[in-house]
């Protein structure tokens, strides 16, 4: 077997077990140190993995791990995520208990997620969500001085685990109809499999596993609870590693398992998509926490990567890889700033960013330009993938109305949400009442966590050509239909 | 596009831009303007010596290379359009940005590089010492830049951001002094007036290209060329309506009121604006667009009496008017730069009836001679107010004549150029070539309301001078007044030999030529042209000339005050109050205003705000309040929805089938 297909999982499994082992020989005082050493570890195994690293395209494990443009497109974002997270996280290394273990379970679930991302087949994706899901039980539950994390740990665990026993159970279904979980088998006989009830069952209930982990509606009750509960830091990686792996695995079923069926659903997902844009929107508008906030925006945008996924053609997977591309960088920059804040205030309510553009610019232009793009405001990252998915949505209106309405739900949606992410913008900029006006002092580790973001929300949203192109090659690699019309004539 | 313009097109997109072709200088005195202003407002702000050098070098640049293309293509050259840049294509809409260069735009070119350097040059003496000299050379070289845009442009789009320009330039030289309230009060003041005349404009320009299909002149003439009724029945409204951006501009009844204010400005600004710049941008318009005034009458509808009145009938009207109303005005005015002012809306009136009349070359002959003299006028006045220091009132002057000396003569000179002395001086010949047109346009009245107002031009010019300049000193400041400085006494000087140098020209058939191609040269030309080939109108107009100054003379010489309001009464008054315009547009158009701005706000507030945006966001607040309601926290409800949840969704899928 091809080891060296899977060279960035053993070193990620590896650094995370050396950062696990240090802890024990190292003293306390060095534990900040530590958060720095994972970080490199982190930026050279990223460097390495787009670099010379990217091995050639090819499959292990009898086929159930896949390297192809799309893992690729994945890992670079899930190790980018990881990066900033444990960045981030260098900034609470005084306030964690246990840090040198929440770096290592960070990793840990960074590598469920690089498994996540080359999964071709059923059971390596539940593997590799157990692998994430597991860790974020425990990543959520990390203060474990504060009640609010606690009560989000026995939340994510228990709805986790009610999603994955409907996951096994869909599975088991699937390989009794099909006689084998490999998503390359199961696309040479999905035609003859989508007569199946028993299969097409048992597809659902899989995806339903996959709804809970990208917060879809209905099964999204968990996200602003455990959203606001968790530590700021294990929030960020949650609405961004977490939800796109979820994604990475939504749409290797969708587009490269079970591309007719989809098809054939796109008005279901469809709908998911407009009831989990409204339902997010709307229960964001009255929100005072900010991190509770982040969690219904981070449903709200679960619902327009669904639009995406529901357009079924090859410009609205390239929109969603886009989407993500763009969505990751800003939520982290949001998170980073968000993760000071809350450190230093002890408070997540929105009054507590009162004044920010006077306590630290830089923290303020970080969260602003978070806002900014959240809301799809152009030249920033948000815009263009809100842009590209709209404009994929549009392209279906003239086969199924249903599109238009998705068309109007998101405009409407999109307008919603200028009003509750500018309120934090408000809040920073023209305070009401702020009595705090010291300066916050930015540790250098989550000032370049921050730069970095808003760099990179900037050229994605001014240069966004690079990653259209990959994002196409890596949706193009899932023999997703070539274009729409073909895909509703081949379903009717 | 049209066939020809297109084919002209291909041959100049196919040369590489910037060629060896001489109408691509051009490009070059457009630019150079710019350049001196960004350079100065971006690099030599500090220094007020190399913001001069750099304005004053420009336009000086520009000036020499005008002369070049003047000999080029003024002196039996063809008209030519340069189009090497596609600006805007959208869909139908094709903007390119483009240059003409013909017997018009060379002329003009002439007129403001020449008139704009000697107001430089004498700026530098005029604003020694201001504080803000090197922003005033910026603001001037700004000016300039979009005037030569005006003068260039090839199409309308082009035309209306220069026009816009200019409005934009204007509002920063007349408020330059922005600490003096009256000054910034006037830069508003032009800047809204002339805002309303270019909404007709665009109005206007909009019209046409929904009409014709094109921005560009050449297009669009040769449209209405092929088809004279191509603007169908809005044709009157739509030459009306461009007329309405010359109204503002060039200052026309009833948006006149904002040139007398904008004497708030300094003097050369002044001098520039009245002279080459801003007013005679109207003008210039009106006859670059002539073609779109030469096609049949056509009224919609509702204005269907107008009948066969023409678009130009009504611009000939209003001209006439403006021309009567302002010498009416100025006879009454004590300030001697809003006698000049008042001069100056006059004349315009005089070339926009010419226009009217038919007379695009009489109307461009006046514009080009009245640049000149009207430049040396307000100079003059500025020595005058510099030697008086800072004193503007005529009735406070007196006896100047031997104590400037320079200022005096050329002022003189000036000042019979303005009133048309016979063969001496270039404005008998320009005036006669508008009385002359509204003859041959067939406008009677108009040609003996123009001959009263050449009486009344005389009247009140003399009186200027013999007030001023005659007499005994009124005041201690004009007893001790000394003559300016020497850069401001050259341009004067300068100035001066156009005023009478251009009569003996034959700037007139050069122009005429231009407008008519079968134009024939009169018989028996020469420096008594006039009275051989249109005795009546140089009669007339000697006659009115005579006529005023002897009244001037009667009532003005050696009087200690003015006789006239005495005599005059309430219409003298009323002429010394501006007819009231500002006070009725305050009392009429300003309440009005108000009124609609209430009632905007108060629909802004109730309906849009209130009803509309409260309605709707708190309709969605509660909608999201009440979703907030089913996030209870509670672990129980959350997971019997989750399975909920995937019951309904199983039930839809599987109903898909």
């Amino acid at each position: 077997m091809n080891y060296s297909l899977l060279t960035v999982e053993i070193l990620a499994t590896l650094l995370g077990v050396g950062v696990l082992l240090a802890d024990l020989w190292l003293p306390a005082s060095a534990r900040k140190l530590l958060g720095y050493v994972a970080a490199t570890g982190v930026a050279i195994l990223l460097t390495y993995a787009l670099g010379s690293g990217a091995p050639a395209d090819g499959t292990a494990f009898g086929g159930m791990f896949v390297v192809d443009a799309m893992s690729n497109y994945f890992k670079g974002f899930f190790l980018l995520a990881t990066l900033v997270v444990l960045l981030m996280s260098i900034e609470s290394s005084e306030t964690l208990v246990g840090y040198a273990e929440y770096c290592a379970l960070t990793i840990f679930a960074a590598v469920g997620m690089l498994f996540a991302a080359s999964a071709n087949d059923f059971i390596l994706m539940f593997v590799a969500l157990e692998l994430i899901t597991v860790t974020f039980y425990i990543l959520v539950s990390f203060s474990r001085g504060r009640l609010g994390s606690l009560e989000a740990g026995v939340k994510y665990l228990i709805l986790g685990a009610l999603a994955s026993g409907f996951m096994v159970f869909g599975i088991a279904f699937i390989f009794g109809a099909a006689n084998t979980t490999n998503f390359y088998e199961i696309a040479a006989k999905q035609t003859e499999l989508a007569k199946s009830p028993i299969f097409l069952v048992g597809l659902l209930l899989t995806v339903v596993g996959l709804g809970f982990k990208i917060a879809a509606f209905p099964f999204q009750m968990w996200a602003p609870d455990v959203y606001q509960g968790a530590p700021a830091t294990t929030t960020a990686f949650l609405a961004t590693g977490s939800k796109a792996a979820g994604f990475a695995l939504l749409l290797r079923v969708a587009f490269g398992a079970v591309p007719d069926i989809t098809a054939h659903w796109s008005r279901l997902i469809l709908g998911l998509g407009i009831v989990t844009i409204l339902y997010g929107s709307l229960c964001a508008i009255p929100q005072r926490s900010v991190k509770r906030l982040m969690g219904y925006s981070s449903i709200a945008n679960a619902g327009y990567l669904l639009l995406g996924v529901a357009a079924a053609s090859l410009s609205g997977g390239t929109a969603v890889l886009s989407y993500l591309g763009g969505y990751i960088f800003t939520v982290l920059a949001g998170f980073a700033v968000i993760n000071v804040v809350v450190n230093r205030t002890e408070s997540d309510d929105v009054s507590a960013f009162a004044a920010l553009g006077q306590r630290s610019p830089l923290l303020a232009t970080g969260l602003t330009v978070a806002m900014v793009s959240l809301a799809g405001i152009p030249p920033l990252a948000g815009f263009f993938g809100k842009f590209l998915l709209l404009k994929a949505v549009a392209a279906h209106i003239g086969t199924d109305k249903m599109f238009l309405l998705a068309l109007l739900v998101a405009c409407v949606g999109v307008v919603l949400s200028i009003y509750y992410y500018f309120g934090v913008v408000r809040a920073m900029f023209w305070p009401r009442n702020a009595t705090d006006l010291t300066p916050i002092a930015v540790g250098g580790a989550t000032r370049l966590a921050v730069v970095l973001c808003v760099v990179g929300v900037f050229y994605l949203g001014i240069c966004p050509n690079a990653l259209v192109r990959t994002a196409k090659q890596a949706v193009a690699g899932l023999n997703v239909p070539p274009s729409a019309a073909e895909v509703h004539t081949a379903a009717k | 596009m049209e066939h020809a313009h297109n084919a002209h097109n291909a041959i100049s997109a196919a040369a590489p831009a910037f060629s060896s072709r001489p109408e691509d200088l051009a490009w070059f005195i457009l630019l150079l303007p710019l350049i001196a202003a960004a350079g100065i407002a971006f690099f030599v702000r500090k220094s007020n010596v190399l913001s001069a050098v750099f304005s004053i070098g420009a336009v000086l640049a520009a000036f020499f290379l005008s002369v070049g293309l003047f000999i080029t293509f003024g002196i039996g050259g063809e008209a030519t359009v340069t189009t090497p840049f596609s600006w805007i294509h959208v869909g139908d809409l094709n903007v390119n940005l483009g240059v003409t260069v013909d017997r018009l735009s060379v002329l003009m070119l002439l007129v403001v590089t020449g008139v704009s350097a000697l107001v430089q040059i004498y700026s530098t003496g005029y604003m020694h010492g201001d504080r803000s000299f090197s922003r005033f050379f910026s603001s001037l070289s700004l000016f300039t830049f979009s005037m030569l845009g005006i003068v260039l442009a090839d199409n309308f789009v082009m035309m209306f951001v220069f026009w816009e320009l200019v409005g934009l330039s204007s509002y920063l030289l007349i408020g330059f002094w922005y600490e003096k309230p009256s000054a910034g009060d006037a830069a508003k003041k032009a800047f809204l007036t002339n805002r309303i005349g270019d909404f007709g404009f665009l109005i206007g320009i909009l019209m046409v290209w929904a009409a014709t299909g094109s921005v560009s002149f050449a297009g669009i003439a040769h449209k209405l060329g092929a088809d004279p009724t191509a603007l169908g029945s809005m044709a009157s409204i739509a030459g009306l309506l461009v007329f309405c951006g010359a109204m503002g501009k060039s200052a026309q009844f009833p948006l006149h009121v904002w040139l007398p204010d904008a004497m708030e400005g300094p003097t050369p600004v002044s001098a520039l604006i009245h002279a080459a710049t801003m007013v005679a941008a109207g003008v210039y318009m009106l006859c670059r667009t002539f073609f779109l005034y030469q096609v049949p009458a056509a009224w919609p509808a509702p204005l269907s009496f107008l009948g066969s009145i023409s678009a130009l009938d009504i611009i000939a009207v209003i001209g006439g008017f403006t021309a009567l109303l302002a010498a009416l005005i100025a006879i009454q005015q004590n300030d001697i730069k809003r006698i000049l002012a008042y001069s100056t809306l006059s004349q315009l009136g005089y070339m926009v009836m010419a226009v009217g009349c038919g007379g695009p070359d009489a109307a461009m002959y006046h514009l080009t001679t009245h640049a000149g003299f009207k430049a040396l006028l307000f100079l003059g006045a500025g020595s005058v107010i510099h030697a008086c220091h800072h004193e503007q009132d005529i009735w406070k002057m007196g006896g100047l004549w031997n104590k400037l000396p320079v200022t005096f003569r050329t002022f003189a000179i000036g000042t019979a150029a303005l009133a048309g002395l016979p063969i001496l001086t270039s404005g008998f010949y320009s005036k006669d070539a508008i009385l002359d047109a509204a003859i041959t346009g067939g406008h009677p009245v108009l040609f003996g309301l123009g001959v009263i107002v050449a009486a009344m031009t005389t009247f009140y010019m003399l009186r200027l001078v013999i007030v001023a300049f005659f007499g005994a000193p009124r005041t201690g400041a004009a007893s001790h007044a000394h003559e300016s400085p020497n850069s401001m006494i050259w341009p004067l000087i300068v100035l001066a030999v156009p005023s009478i140098a251009i009569a003996w020209l034959p700037l007139g058939d050069f122009l005429s030529a231009h407008f008519n191609p079968h134009f024939h040269p009169h018989e028996g030309g020469g420096i008594f042209g006039p009275f051989n080939h249109a005795p009546l109108a140089a009669t007339f107009g000697t006659g009115a000339l005579l006529f005023g100054a002897a009244a001037a003379f009667g009532v003005y010489w050696n009087v200690p005050k003015d006789p006239l309001p005495g005599q005059l009464g309430l219409i003298g008054r009323a002429m010394k109050n501006r007819f009231y315009f500002d006070e009725i547009y305050d009392g009429v158009l300003v309440p009005l205003h108000d009124m609609l701005a209430r009632l905007a706000d108060w629909f802004d507030r109730w309906i849009v705000s209130g009803l509309i945006i409260r309605g709707v966001h708190g309709s969605t607040e509660l909608v999201g309040r009440a979703l907030r309601l089913a996030q209870t926290g509670n672990l129980q409800t959350y997971t019997f929805m989750f399975a909920a949840g995937v019951a309904v969704v199983v039930m839809i899928a599987l109903k898909l089938k």
